[in-house]
């Protein structure tokens, strides 16, 4: 397989041609993924709101999505449900929630079949953030 | 009416004759007695008055009993078939009598018309039975369902309908094991225990607490209290009857401890996010500029957000445990790989203290059935408590093996200063913190009790053997994959479902 880039992750001039979605409202921590994923080569597009989350999800030009769970106008699981739920068109985008909140066991399972991925937020750092995106093809 | 006329006329031929023979009869008697013997008028009045009188006996006593045979033949019928006289035995019908087809005829419309009286009667009493029960049991606001011997639910009341959001035909000759999906928080499941009094008992009851039931399209569990009645010898094969007491709003209150502490996690992460977060980009870009002392700092920094991370997930998987909803899900792992994760992921919490943490993995052992992230949780705490123990010693070994029961034996050893034999029992009691003062080492003490609480859902063991001022040595035992797969041989051996506290689903075993 060839590898996405040569250069080293760290170096931030080189883009790595990938879009990335962070649907976050927490400003701190959107600020955060996006320094950290710019510099890793990431074109980066934050959205606070659920439902313009929602319909920039639907524009499907983005290679990830990163979907928070609490956020304004709809949730994230409403947001899901309509980019995975029946009936949605098909999507290119690979959905990793990003949520510090606690679910129940079915409910997570519920989350976690429709989504890509499902990350805890305080136990990642955006450099593990950065890692594990680069694993997600 | 063709035999009654049939009759009449086999009747009236037959009396015709008789009453010829009975002329002729006459005039011959007075011929013979007039001409051939020649008795004087008087003799021969006497004669025939008496042959009158014979004849006159004679013949009305025969022709009685000749015409009254058909009679007798429908009264014997009628006898026989009344409840009262019903040892009367059923008339012969093949003896040809006198209007044979109109008795045989009357005869067979007696038995139809009884039963008929019979059906409407049993019919009658069937619908009373039916309706009585149906009426009871749909007046009855707690779900009722009665299963046969295949565990196939054969009746559903109303409430069980509306409890479960389903109706009677997506119920009824269905398994109870589709249509309840239940768990429980002991390991004596109500599949386990029906199992177990098909096998052992004729009647038997038994009663749950706390089951959970999920339903469909609905994110709540519903919890209720569980009664059931096993009778094998119910006569209409209602083999097994459940009812439902529902507790939902009462018991989820109880659960609102934990939808505290969920809140009270999701406050908590966020800041920690952060803080890794700031953590993360200093040390990435800060580390060549700072001074030792400082860079030592922030190397604290990261060891204490992450130790902070740790305790907010112990917090909330003890919030877990005690609510009955920590879930675990026992699936194939390699046990190196995973002891490998954990001692790296401390190892910078130990090295800021200075610690090394040392490996003694065997090379050739089984795979284990463990949940990933509970068994995680259990060695981090482990390592966790001989970091915060360890006093000035520096040195912790882990090691891993087969034991001799034939279990995967893991063990945490430090060289502090041990525990004193008195306050060992109590090790593993929620907020235990050993004999130390607050001041001298962190902690809740709820790693211990978390750690207790998963390795018993796992089946396991774990122990304790600590000498004073020679450190102490935690050791916890895992099921091999193999084994545990061999205990749930029907099941679906890739997800096995535990419970702290054993909360159990119903069956990963059931077949449809």
């Amino acid at each position: 397989m060839k590898p996405q880039q040569t250069t080293p992750p760290t170096t931030p001039t080189m883009n790595n041609g990938r879009k990335v979605l962070v649907v976050e409202d927490e400003h701190f921590i959107s600020e955060l993924y996006v320094r950290a994923l710019t510099k890793a080569g990431y074109d980066v597009s934050v959205e606070v709101d659920g439902q313009r989350g929602l319909e920039l999800a639907q524009t499907n030009t983005f290679d990830i999505i990163l979907l928070d769970l609490m956020i304004p106008t709809i949730t994230g699981i409403e947001v899901l449900r309509k980019l995975r739920g029946p009936g949605a068109p098909p999507l290119k985008s690979k959905i990793i929630i990003t949520t510090n909140l606690e679910q129940r066991e079915e409910i997570r399972a519920d989350i976690e079949k429709q989504a890509d991925a499902y990350l805890v937020k305080a136990e990642v750092t955006p450099r593990e953030l950065v890692e594990f995106l680069s694993t997600i093809k | 009416m063709d035999n009654l006329q049939k009759f009449v006329s086999q009747v009236r031929s037959r009396l015709f004759v008789v009453l010829v023979i009975n002329n002729i009869f006459i005039y011959v008697d007075w011929w013979f007695m007039d001409r051939v013997i020649g008795l004087d008028t008087e003799k021969l009045i006497f004669t025939l008055v008496i042959t009158t009188v014979l004849s006159l006996t004679i013949l009305p006593w025969l022709s009685a009993k000749y015409l009254t045979q058909p009679t007798k033949l429908i009264w014997q019928a009628i006898l026989h078939i009344a409840p009262d006289t019903a040892n009367v035995p059923a008339p012969n019908l093949k003896r040809r009598t006198l209007g044979h087809d109109l008795v045989m005829n009357l005869v067979s419309h007696i038995y139809q018309l009884a039963s008929v009286v019979d059906d409407i009667e049993k019919t009658e009493a069937t619908r009373q039975t039916d309706l009585k029960k149906d009426f009871v049991a749909n007046a009855l606001p707690l779900p009722l369902l009665v299963l046969d011997k295949n565990q196939t639910v054969i009746f559903a009341n109303h409430a069980t309908c509306d409890y479960i959001k389903r109706t009677t035909n997506e119920v009824i000759g269905q398994s109870v094991y589709s249509v309840l999906d239940m768990s429980f928080v002991s390991e004596e499941t109500f599949d386990k225990w029906l199992d177990n009094v098909k096998h052992n008992a004729a009647v038997e009851s038994k009663t749950w607490e706390r089951v959970r039931l999920k339903v469909e399209g609905e994110e709540v569990q519903r919890q209720f209290d569980l009664a059931a009645y096993f009778n094998a010898e119910n006569p209409e094969g209602f083999e097994t009857m459940l009812v439902l007491f529902d507790h939902t709003e009462s018991y989820s209150q109880d659960d609102q401890g934990l939808g505290f502490i969920a809140l009270a996690v999701h406050e908590l992460r966020t800041p920690v996010t952060l803080l890794r977060g700031y953590i993360d980009v200093f040390e990435e870009e800060l580390h060549d500029t700072l001074t030792p002392e400082l860079a030592g700092y922030l190397h604290k920094m990261h060891a204490t957000a992450e130790g902070l991370t740790t305790f907010i997930n112990n917090m909330l998987s003890v919030s877990r445990v005690e609510n009955d909803q920590l879930l675990l899900k026992l699936h194939e792992e390699n046990w190196a790989e995973i002891v490998d994760t954990v001692v790296s992921d401390l190892s910078l919490r130990a090295n800021v203290q200075g610690i090394t943490i040392e490996k003694d993995v065997a090379k050739d052992m089984p795979t284990v059935g463990v949940d990933r992230v509970g068994i995680y949780e259990v060695i981090a705490n482990l390592i966790d408590n001989a970091i915060k123990y360890s006093g000035t010693s520096k040195r912790i070994i882990i090691r891993a093996g087969l034991n001799k029961e034939g279990m995967v034996e893991t063990t945490v050893q430090d060289f502090g200063a041990g525990i004193p034999e008195g306050v060992i029992a109590n090790l593993f009691d929620k907020y235990y913190r050993s004999h130390r003062s607050r001041s001298q080492v962190g902690g809740t003490g709820l790693g211990l009790y978390l750690s207790k609480a998963i390795v018993d859902a796992h089946r396991g063991h774990i122990w304790v053997r600590s000498k004073e001022g020679q450190g102490s040595t935690f050791g916890f035992t895992v099921i091999p994959y193999a084994k545990l797969a061999d205990e749930q041989k029907n099941g679906d051996n890739n997800d096995i479902s535990r419970g702290a506290h054993g909360w159990i689903k119903n069956h990963s075993l059931y077949s449809r």
